[in-house]
């Protein structure tokens, strides 16, 4: 919301040297973020009365004039001009050189610079007011220059001094003030800004209700609805434009001018911040009904819209229509015509809730509305009524009041809270006394009453409908007024009891640094939301999938229950820059099924689990498959958790048809790895690349209390080696070969090396070659002992599997 | 040797040998060229050695003026060698070929943690450096959690479907029936404190969401970062250990802040937490709009009704919570200009974050 500084000066004296820039400071500190002070004033520099002497015709252009003008320097300015109403004698707005205008009233500010136009010199520039940022306030048509002939100004005086523009818009972002109701006016700011500064406050005296008239019904058929509502019929006004004074006034604040009726309303909102609308009172059949809508009733509203009502609405009606969206927008109708002479003004109070649903039902975000939204208090209809009934005499003196009626069905109790010094002293983390506390409250409108060590305090009507209930929002009041500035740091005091141990914590993070520091994995992020291109993709079934109510898009609606399809999009996207690298993601999967307490009994939470996934693409199927494995297989020993093992149980739906493992923890499949299908592949249209994607259930993985590898002895004696290369028939598994190998004497360890399939080895034969260390605890083997070994090793293998040692 | 040399003649040869010898060592190029002189001259075949071998033919005058005076040669010529040994070791050369020494090394091949993972472990490790706990609440939550509990008015704007992704099928019925993909994290504090009760430190790091359009400032997922301090009488002059781990972890130095008015439903007294605009070092500048200071994080004591919702007695206990976006402190960071690059899984930007 914008604020004149001017308009709130009406109501408070502040600080004689106090700067916008300080004023700013202090507000946003203290109450609400000022987003900008802006000095209406200096925009306007530069800008000067000229009065023009003579328009001569331009020898080069049709439509451009010179003219001659008396800008209160001895000589005038010769400025050329394509303005359609230069008038001999007219006084208009001269910006001289070095002042910014907009030019034709578009784009960036230009400096104004003299200059040849077509040839002939011009010492400057008679404006429009939309080159000079006044159009909403003048408003012209095109090429018209402004006349200020009407303004009580002699040429060379200041524009802004003669439209006494000299103001300080501050501009106050709207979030920072939802909870203050009582700011969205320029009185409760100037009461705000007097308690900061410790200013004097100018009180308003309200008026008294008239007693002697002649009462107008008003029917209010749920009071919850609305608490209040005041209607005072004003005779013998009539639809004009208003004076210049009230038009500035309310275009500084952003409230466009439009009749003099209009605008009083508007001026008193934004001088209380309670909404006021006037209806033409001979379109008011038989007073003012305060009711529920009919369903299917029909409203046409100011800005043109057509509303289908509901009962759930609010409406101004008379005995016979509805004529006002109660709170929100007056009826076309029936609000202020040209022709109308007699108005009712509504001074009402409504429901916050009420008012905000229907102005959100019918996307209708007005002024009213914005306000009522925040919950007003119903005592401010009388502050409305007082500033009301001045503005009606200044503006409109013939105008009589011949009617009137406030219904105040349900009064606002003012909110009390106790607080003790002791509470503010411990939460503020410093001494206060008594008297301070009641000397920031009582600037803030606050009543006080202190009983030995607990101030019972009452807060303002203005304070009362939410914003104030507990004695922490009391503490607020205290210490912002004391200025958050002035608390020093203050060191918290804890206890230390134990250790942080935390190992789910580490064993996720260690899988993530496992994977990305010592397997070259690239950590990603990808949506919840899949899309189910992907998902048809993985053949992940849909069924066992949440979806969002209102997705993203409507193809990504469903929240993944694998992490497999994005991994498949992130490798699809990257293929296009890269050949050969591994991604992974570990994040949380959702499911739609099992819906359980997590912290209470009531919340029943769907099934959800952090999932690990990886993608290892290249060119060589098997070296994939084999890195892939040995990831799994040494992760356990990286990141402190039970080990894995791996078998064939369940092919997942987007694994090739050999080359796949589940994996399992103990006895249960946790997750499983292979390489992605040809059908995959091809439906994502990849082509040459190959692809080992890897998911698995991380909430399944057993972090261990600690390490548990144990130590081995160094041997007494060299250990020796040596390599065999084996053909076996394709069946034997290397899992057994090394089983048997292990069963002879001396033997340490056997590894696989390589394995080879050829024509020369034979159709289904495929060629093992491994290595095997061999060693004793007795001395030093001599060659005799490992030739033995050897031929052993061989002898042992040959008898089981049927192999024979290639040469 | 024949009889008729003379002891002169044997010497001037000796003479003759050693500055050949002197010469010879003095230009050896490399280790190898010396051994050669050396064995040449002192070797077994060498020459100063064939003379020495003829001393036992002469005749015992002879042999003493001869072999002092050999001896002293083998002497002086083994010391110079030695010491060109010395010289051409310490200069040779290990490598023997040409090199560009401008060519790159060869980097090691690593992966990486996403630029936003590595910002949370940083701040986790901050944080439990002083006893904080790391705590993370289910991503789908229902409205009791996410709203109700922190005190925000039914009619909140966030609650609309504009605002929170609610689950198909569990959109409508009363606070525990409606779920969403959780729209902030402070519902987590809420979990935390039933479970654990109070005194409690703890943060927790995550992704939210929110049903927004996207553009280079706004994502639909984004993670955050909250911490949450608990304890008795705790004053929010105390909070700003909170906000002082957080941001000197993140520049590495001591930041100035403010803390201001700000209100937010589940705090009282609620802050807006401002921290010196780091461009211009608080003079004002375009990026802090000319005030110095740039909005970094809220944060403020929980309110009671939220101290209420976790089971505890807010006239005993009380505390400071403050919520940071981790996309924007990572964007902040590294200088990144699109908050939508954190989950493109692009690895041409992960990449650089190694």
């Amino acid at each position: 919301m914008k604020f004149s500084l001017n308009w709130i000066k009406k109501y408070v004296d502040l600080p004689s040297n106090l700067t916008p820039e300080k004023l700013s400071y202090d507000l946003t500190m203290t109450t609400v973020e000022v987003e900008e002070a802006y000095d209406l004033g200096a925009s306007l520099q530069g800008l000067f009365v000229g009065e023009i002497l003579s328009i001569d015709a331009h020898p080069n252009a049709d439509k451009l004039r010179i003219c001659s003008v008396n800008c209160g320097k001895d000589e005038p300015l010769s400025i050329v001009c394509g303005g359609i109403n230069l008038v001999v004698g007219h006084k208009v707005v001269v910006a001289v050189p070095g002042s910014m205008v907009k030019w034709h009233g578009e784009g960036e500010p230009v400096e104004i610079k003299p200059a040849k136009l077509r040839g002939v010199m011009s010492y400057g520039m008679i404006c429009a007011s939309n080159e000079i940022g006044l159009a909403e306030l003048f408003p012209a048509e095109h090429a018209e220059i402004l006349d200020i002939s009407a303004f009580n100004c002699k040429p060379g005086d200041k524009l802004a001094d003669v439209l006494n523009l000299n103001d300080i818009i501050l501009d106050i972002d709207n979030k920072s003030m939802t909870n203050r109701p009582d700011l969205w006016g320029h009185y409760g700011m100037a009461r705000e800004l007097a308690a900061i500064y410790g200013s004097y406050l100018k009180p308003i005296t309200l008026a008294k209700h008239p007693t002697d008239l002649p009462c107008l019904p008003v029917d209010i058929q749920n009071s919850d609805l609305c608490p209040r509502y005041m209607g005072v019929v004003w005779s013998s006004v009539k639809t004009v434009t208003s004076p210049f004074e009230l038009q500035s006034l309310l275009w500084r604040v952003g409230q466009r001018p439009i009749n003099l009726t209009v605008d009083l309303t508007n001026y008193v909102m934004f001088a209380t911040g309670q909404p006021t609308h006037a209806f033409d009172k001979s379109h008011i059949k038989d007073g003012i009904v305060v009711r529920s809508a009919y369903n299917n009733e029909k409203l046409e509203l100011l800005d043109g819209s057509q509303l289908d009502l509901s009962v759930d609405d609010l409406v101004i009606a008379d005995h016979e229509k509805p004529v006002a969206l109660a709170g929100v927008m007056g009826g076309k109708h029936d609000s202020i015509l040209t022709d109308t002479n007699e108005i009712i003004l509504e001074i009402a109070n409504f429901n916050a809730l009420s008012i905000r649903r229907t102005s959100k039902r019918y996307d209708t975000r007005t002024e009213a509305a914005t306000r009522y939204e925040k919950s007003i208090d119903p005592q401010r209809v009388d502050l409305a009524f007082t500033v009301s009934c001045e503005m009606f005499a200044t503006y409109f003196p013939e105008a009589q009041m011949t009617a009137f009626n406030d219904v105040y069905a349900k009064p606002l109790a003012n909110s009390t809270v106790d607080v003790t010094l002791d509470f503010l002293c411990k939460r503020l983390g410093r001494n206060v006394t008594k008297n301070e506390v009641t000397e920031k409250l009582n600037l803030l409108g606050f009543e006080t009453k202190a009983e030995n060590n607990t101030l019972h305090i009452t807060a303002p009507s203005w304070r009362s409908t939410g914003d104030i209930s507990l004695p922490d929002d009391i503490l607020e009041e205290v210490a912002r007024l004391m200025g958050y500035e002035n608390f020093d740091f203050v060191a918290p005091t804890i206890k230390i009891t134990n250790a942080i141990n935390q190992p789910k914590y580490n064993l996720e993070r260690g899988i993530r640094e496992y994977l990305a520091f010592r397997c070259n994995a690239q950590e990603i992020f990808t949506y919840p939301w899949i899309n189910d291109e992907f998902i048809r993709m993985a053949e992940i079934p849909e069924e066992d999938m949440l979806r969002l109510s209102t997705p993203p898009s409507p193809e990504e609606a469903h929240l993944r229950s694998s992490l497999i399809p994005g991994m498949i999009s992130s490798v699809v996207s990257n293929l296009r820059y890269y050949t050969d690298f591994r991604i992974f993601e570990l994040t949380p999967v959702f499911f739609n099924r099992n819906f359980a307490s997590v912290s209470d009994e009531v919340e029943k939470l769907p099934e959800m689990a952090r999932h690990l996934a990886f993608a290892f693409v290249g060119s060589n199927a098997r070296q994939l498959f084999r890195e892939a494995k040995g990831v799994l297989e040494q992760m356990h020993r990286a990141t402190q958790m039970e080990s894995l093992a791996f078998a064939q149980i369940n092919k997942p739906s987007w694994a090739d048809e050999a080359m796949w493992l589940n994996i399992n923890a103990g006895k249960e499949v946790i997750g499983s790895f292979a390489l992605m299908s040809v059908k995959v592949s091809k439906a994502c249209g990849i082509k040459r690349s190959l692809v080992v994607l890897c998911e698995l259930d991380v909430e399944k993985l057993t972090p261990l209390a600690s390490r548990t590898n144990t130590f081995e002895h160094l041997p007494l004696y060299p250990t020796s080696d040596f390599d065999l290369s084996i053909v076996f028939d394709e069946n034997v598994k290397w899992e057994d070969i090394k089983k048997q190998i292990e069963r002879v004497e001396m033997v340490k360890d056997a590894a696989f090396i390589d394995e080879y399939r050829s024509d020369k080895v034979g159709n289904n034969k495929k060629s093992v070659t491994f290595r095997v260390w061999i060693a004793s605890d007795k001395g030093t083997l001599t060659g005799e002992q490992i030739e033995l070994a050897q031929k052993q090793v061989s002898k042992k293998i040959e008898k089981k599997f049927g192999g024979y040692v290639r040469i | 040797m024949p009889e008729h040399t003379t002891v002169n003649e044997i010497i001037s040869r000796l003479e003759t040998i050693k500055e050949e010898a002197i010469k010879n060592i003095e230009n050896a190029k490399n280790s190898e060229a010396l051994q050669l002189v050396r064995s040449t001259i002192l070797g077994k075949k060498g020459r100063l050695t064939e003379i020495l071998k003829t001393l036992g033919s002469l005749s015992p005058d002879m042999r003493k003026d001869i072999g002092m005076a050999s001896n002293k040669i083998k002497l002086f010529l083994q010391e110079i060698c030695d010491k060109k040994s010395d010289e051409l070791v310490s200069k040779a050369k290990a490598y023997d070929g040409e090199v560009d020494i401008t060519v790159p090394g060869i980097l090691p091949f690593v992966g990486g943690l996403h630029p936003i993972t590595q910002m949370c472990y940083d701040l986790n490790d901050a944080f439990r450096s002083l006893g904080f706990e790391i705590y993370s609440e289910p991503e789908i939550t229902s409205e009791k959690y996410a709203f109700d509990n922190l005190n925000f008015a039914p009619e909140h704007p966030a609650r609309e479907s504009m605002d929170t992704y609610w689950i198909e099928g569990h959109e409508t019925g009363n606070g525990s029936e409606r779920l969403c993909m959780r729209p902030h994290l402070t519902g987590g504090s809420v979990r935390y404190l039933k479970e654990h009760g109070a005194p409690a430190r703890f943060v927790y790091p995550g992704r939210v969401y929110r049903n927004e359009t996207t553009d280079a400032r706004h994502e639909r997922a984004f993670f955050q970062y909250e911490a949450l301090i608990v304890d008795k009488d705790f004053s929010f002059s105390s909070g700003m250990i909170l906000i002082k781990t957080i941001l000197e972890k993140v520049f590495g130095r001591e930041i100035k802040v403010r803390m201001r008015t700000g209100f937010f439903p589940f705090v009282e007294p609620g802050f807006e937490i401002d921290m010196e605009c780091q461009v211009c070092g608080g003079k004002g500048c375009r990026v802090c709009k000319h005030v110095g200071w740039i909005e970094v994080m809220p944060g403020g004591t929980p309110h009671p009704n939220v101290l209420k919702a976790a089971g505890l007695d807010p006239s005993i206990w009380s505390g400071f919570y403050i919520n940071i976006g981790l996309d924007r402190l990572v964007m902040m960071r590294y200088g990144v200009d699109d908050v939508r690059l954190f989950h493109s899984a692009d690895l041409r930007f992960l990449q650089q974050f190694k």
